[in-house]
């Protein structure tokens, strides 16, 4: 019983460090990364960028840009994104949807729909709620761009935004690239 | 003193309003800003310095929210965390020092933002001009004043003016269309 | 209750709730443009010679952003584009303007902007003529 005893204080004392190095900060608050300084995520390490580009990106032999974009679009219609920005000749497509992870539990506030995600315009400066906040963490955001590689190859990426962080793990976009091979009837491949 | 502090944040852009008929004015530093934030290309192809320009933001982590080609506008965006280690030790130890009455709201969100615009700068449209624009708004969390709650959500903003970031951007963009980026 | 009391009553409950709640009349002259408002709109729009909308779209654009402004949406077709800027050097405030391109008649286009500060529209003519002077210049480097 002792060792055990001692484990437990062990961890109390750990817990009550870190609470007392992080300030005491709310569970919500404790869900957002930490960092030494918020401008660090203006850039990505180039070290990052070299990985996730890997990740991110598959090459499909086909010049068809129309085709793919379309292909593209309904993929993620199918994966329920809202598709906001569509541009054949630039060959973006951008989509947003919701995950209801803070709202569900915090119940309805009117502020959560209120938000503007697309003005700097504020609405009221004297009524303030968790509301935004609530409605930024269940944002996913998805882009899509689709680049002429050479004369036979298009070069297809994707990346998304989940809970104020990108998606760096390879396995979602694994499978998006998957759907949309099937879609598109070609076999994705990676960028060498 | 913490106290005051705190009523002063919100407060404070009471106190230092700048008239807005000043803000419709070139300042010496419009022409500064113009400089790092402009770079030129020599090429006829706007829809591939577009397209290009939206590639390389996506490389950067950004989400493009809006792209308009007629007059060569994108935008792009993410979001991400703002806390900060420095400012959580900070509301603890005012927490410690104001005997639990003073509960800081801490920055928590952060949008980092991005307005892009490519333009024929000739009537023959051979070279194009690039200009960019960062800038980012962050938004505190909740906290406790004495007995008054201080509701979550003060917005603060700030035009990112750091040379070196402009510099990257345009050094990447040049690497994707295989071009030249000039100066202005 | 006695029936007639009771008519007496809603009667009563009746005349309040029609002095009381009823939502006042609009004035005849509600959607009729006030003089100020017309004054307004004078400093808010000039005419300039311009070939086509999306030149004169291209000029507002570099116009905002020489001013400091960020582009936030466009809209070729409409003819609009939004901007806004924090008042620096204080970052709490919001300067936003909505500026729309029209033509009118052959090679002109009328060009309007209203300008919001902190959510209330900015009614000294002031910003709009600076405006409009940083417009001339970016319209006469588009042309040339």
């Amino acid at each position: 019983m002792r060792p055990l005893a001692t484990g437990t204080t062990k961890g109390c004392l750990a817990v009550g460090l870190c609470l007392l190095l992080q300030g005491c900060p709310t569970p919500y608050e404790w869900r957002h990364q930490d960092q030494w300084d918020a401008r660090d995520q203006i850039w990505l390490s180039e070290e990052s960028q070299v990985k996730l580009r890997a990740a991110q990106s598959r090459v499909f032999d086909t010049t068809d840009r129309l085709r793919t974009l379309e292909a593209v679009v309904a993929t993620m219609q199918d994966l329920g994104f809202m598709v906001e920005v569509l541009d054949e000749a630039l060959g973006i497509v951008s989509g947003k949807k919701f995950e209801s992870l803070e709202r569900s539990r915090f119940g309805n506030d009117p502020y959560y729909h209120l938000y503007n995600d697309k003005s700097l315009l504020i609405f009221t400066k004297t009524y303030r709620s968790w509301g935004p906040f609530w409605h930024r963490s269940d944002l996913v955001r998805f882009t899509v761009t689709v680049r002429k590689r050479n004369e036979s190859q298009l070069v297809v990426r994707a990346s998304a935004q989940f809970y104020l962080r990108p998606i760096e793990d390879p396995v979602p976009y694994q499978q998006f690239f998957r759907t949309l091979g099937q879609a598109l009837f070609l076999q994705d491949r990676l960028v060498q | 003193m913490p106290t005051c502090l705190l009523l002063c944040g919100p407060l404070a852009g009471c106190v230092t309003h700048t008239e807005p008929s000043e803000l419709f004015q070139l300042t010496a530093e419009s022409q500064q800003h113009r400089a790092m934030q402009t770079r030129l290309f020599e090429t006829r192809d706007d829809v591939e310095l577009l397209s290009a320009s939206a590639a390389v933001l996506q490389d950067l982590g950004f989400q493009v929210e809006e792209s308009v080609r007629e007059v060569g506008f994108l935008r792009a965006t993410k979001e991400r965390s703002a806390r900060e280690y420095g400012q959580d030790i900070g509301r603890f130890f005012v927490f410690l020092l104001s005997l639990g009455k003073l509960y800081m709201p801490v920055d928590l969100h952060q949008k980092i933002e991005t307005s892009l615009i490519a333009r024929p700068i000739n009537p023959e449209a051979t070279r194009h001009e690039v200009r960019i624009v960062f800038y980012r708004v962050i938004w505190k969390g909740d906290g406790q004043a004495d007995r008054q709650y201080i509701p979550p959500g003060q917005q603060k903003m700030e035009m990112l003016r750091d040379p070196g970031l402009y510099q990257q951007f345009f050094a990447k963009l040049s690497k994707a269309v295989f071009l030249e980026a000039f100066t202005l | 209750m006695n029936p007639r009391a009771g008519w007496v009553m809603s009667l009563i409950a009746g005349t309040l709730l029609a002095q009381g709640c009823a939502a006042p009349a609009p004035r005849q002259d509600l959607l009729m443009p006030t003089e100020a408002q017309m004054k307004l709109r004078s400093f808010q729009t000039r005419t300039f010679d311009v070939k086509n909308r999306q030149l004169a779209m291209r000029a507002v654009i570099t116009a905002l952003q020489d001013l400091g402004f960020i582009i936030e949406r466009a809209n070729e077709p409409l003819g609009l584009v939004t901007a806004a800027r924090f008042a620096e050097p204080n970052y709490y405030d919001v300067l936003g303007v909505t500026v729309t391109v029209r033509p009118e008649g052959e090679g002109r286009m009328m060009i309007r902007a209203n300008a919001i500060y902190n959510n209330k529209p900015i009614e000294d003519p002031k910003p709009y003529q600076n405006f409009f002077a940083t417009l001339e210049r970016s319209l006469f480097i588009t042309k040339e």
